[in-house]
């Protein structure tokens, strides 16, 4: 399977995992309680922790035997510093990434 | 002498396996689509995925899909491993085929499957049972297990 070079992917830990999102999808970035909460067309993501925006990865496309596993949609897989990204199609998000609104309302209030 | 003709190399080639241990299951691997066996790789997990989707790791630069065997072959639990592995496969068709790490709990010997000796299989993952060294093992087809569901 060939693997295609990212163009400017938002890098984000999430929910033990690291995870990348077209920078050109997102709209806005707010830190949120300990976190941060991500805009991206008409939805919202969050994450735990935002590592930078990265160039160059080689995205490989999702393999069959992941999409038989795990159901949620992606655009593909790529590796930055040894961790595995999952490189996320910003208008299907997974369930881990989708933003509560209620997330960090009462964080950073005695 | 040479022991084996050519055809027959090949028919053993093909019947030689891998055999490692999953919960108390032992299971074959094919030897021509294993690449390499580790010690266990940090997986990370992925929220959602089924059971035997451990997670993602990385190997080689590459993102790897690794897979609980146990629960691949609904094996009951062994005791805790002492050495726990990670058999890095080719899984899927020719030409379309995948890297995927399969976590077992010990890589054991390399062992050769006859054909004729294969029983019972699924059509699917399983390709059969053998009995290999006083043991009945589960011969696994990894071509169905990058086979879309």
């Amino acid at each position: 399977m060939s693997a295609a070079a990212s163009r400017g992917l938002l890098l984000l830990r999430r929910a033990g995992g690291v995870w990348g999102i077209a920078s050109a999808a997102v709209e806005g970035l707010a830190p949120r309680g300990a976190g941060y909460r991500i805009a991206v067309g008409e939805s919202a993501l969050a994450a735990d922790e935002i590592l930078g925006v990265v160039d160059g990865l080689r995205v490989h496309p999702p393999a069959p035997v992941l999409r038989r596993f795990w159901p949620e949609a992606m655009d593909g897989l790529a590796v930055h510093g040894r961790m595995p990204v999952v490189v996320v199609d910003p208008r299907r998000p997974p369930a881990a990434l989708r933003y509560d609104e209620g997330e960090g309302v009462n964080e950073g209030r005695e | 002498m040479e022991p084996f003709g050519t055809a027959e190399r090949e028919t053993r080639r093909q019947g030689t396996h891998l055999l490692v241990r999953a919960g108390e299951y032992a299971c074959a691997l094919p030897l021509a689509a294993v690449r390499r066996v580790v010690r266990a790789v940090t997986v990370h997990p992925l929220p959602g995925a089924a059971g035997e989707l451990e997670g993602l790791a990385e190997f080689g630069g590459e993102p790897l899909p690794v897979l609980n065997l146990g629960r691949l072959v609904n094996a009951p639990p062994g005791a805790n491993p002492a050495f726990p592995v990670t058999v890095v496969v080719w899984v899927g068709p020719a030409g379309a085929r995948e890297m995927v790490g399969l976590n077992a709990d010990a890589a054991l010997e390399v062992v050769h499957v006859a054909d004729e000796s294969l029983v019972a299989g699924d059509g699917g993952l399983l390709l059969g049972e053998a009995p290999v060294g006083g043991e009945v093992v589960r011969v696994l087809n990894l071509e169905a297990l990058g086979r879309e569901a």
